[in-house]
């Protein structure tokens, strides 16, 4: 017997539709960001100092802040679904979806208190 | 599936640039977050420990790092060309999704993501030498 399944409120298809969403979204804002910060700046002139310079701008903090919920949220929901390849159990299933989130959570938290407390000189 | 099966499915399932690709998507997807990960927490020290920040960056400086951070270049092109060829076809091209169409496109991929890969792995590749002192 077919089962029927409503698309428009099923979780995984939202979650494969921002996959895209999100994926496209991260294409200008991931390259930039690599552009910018290992090409053309390179890490042996990134410093405490230069955080702050850049940070001075209200654009960058809004341009990193994007950055950081969407590349993490795009990133660790990659991860989950490898994940669940190797996961058949639907009990198990859940719980990687909450390990998930709360993996999310603790990284992108830290993330933007960081953002908007900004660089406190020692 | 089983680590087993996948690592072994990897030889032997179809096999061809469309696996390639999947397994490429993946591969520097997860590599990409590898990274992003460290990446959040030392930057995030610029506000709970900012005297920590210069130690928690410092190992970038390395030359080992320098050499991993060009291939992370490439992952982030490489990922970034290979997802838009995938969204593109979802949301846009459905009915173009056909054996010879995906396997034109993950060509392409490959090769526009080399063409954007290599200037930048020129200019970084150039940094590592001159720290080497050659």
């Amino acid at each position: 017997m077919a089962r029927v399944i409503d698309l428009r409120r099923n979780r995984e298809v939202i979650a494969w539709k921002w996959m895209r969403y999100s994926g496209l979204l991260l294409i200008p804002l991931a390259w930039g960001h690599v552009l910018i910060q290992d090409v053309l700046v390179g890490v042996d002139r990134i410093d405490l100092n230069y955080v702050a310079m850049r940070w001075a701008y209200l654009g960058w903090r809004i341009y990193d802040l994007f950055l950081l919920v969407f590349a993490l949220a795009h990133g660790i929901n990659g991860l989950r679904q490898v994940v669940l390849d190797f996961v058949p159990k639907k009990k198990n299933i859940r719980l990687v979806n909450q390990a998930a989130f709360v993996y999310w959570l603790v990284l992108v938290l830290p993330g933007i208190a960081a953002l908007v407390g900004g660089v406190r000189k020692p | 599936m089983s680590v087993k099966v996948m690592i072994t499915s990897l030889v032997a399932y179809r096999g061809g640039v469309g696996q390639l690709s999947f397994v490429l998507h993946r591969l520097t997807g997860l590599g990409i977050l590898l990274f992003l990960v460290i990446h959040v927490v030392d930057t995030s020290t610029v506000f709970f420990f900012p005297s920590q920040y210069a130690d928690a960056i410092a190992v970038y400086r390395s030359v080992p790092f320098m050499v991993g951070e060009i291939f992370l270049v490439f992952s982030v092109i490489y990922h970034g060309v290979n997802g838009a060829r995938i969204a593109i076809f979802d949301l846009a091209l459905v009915k173009k999704w056909e054996t010879k169409s995906q396997h034109n496109s993950a060509i392409w991929t490959l090769v526009i993501a080399m063409v954007l890969w290599l200037p930048a792995a020129f200019i970084m590749g150039r940094n590592v030498l001159e720290k080497l002192g050659i």
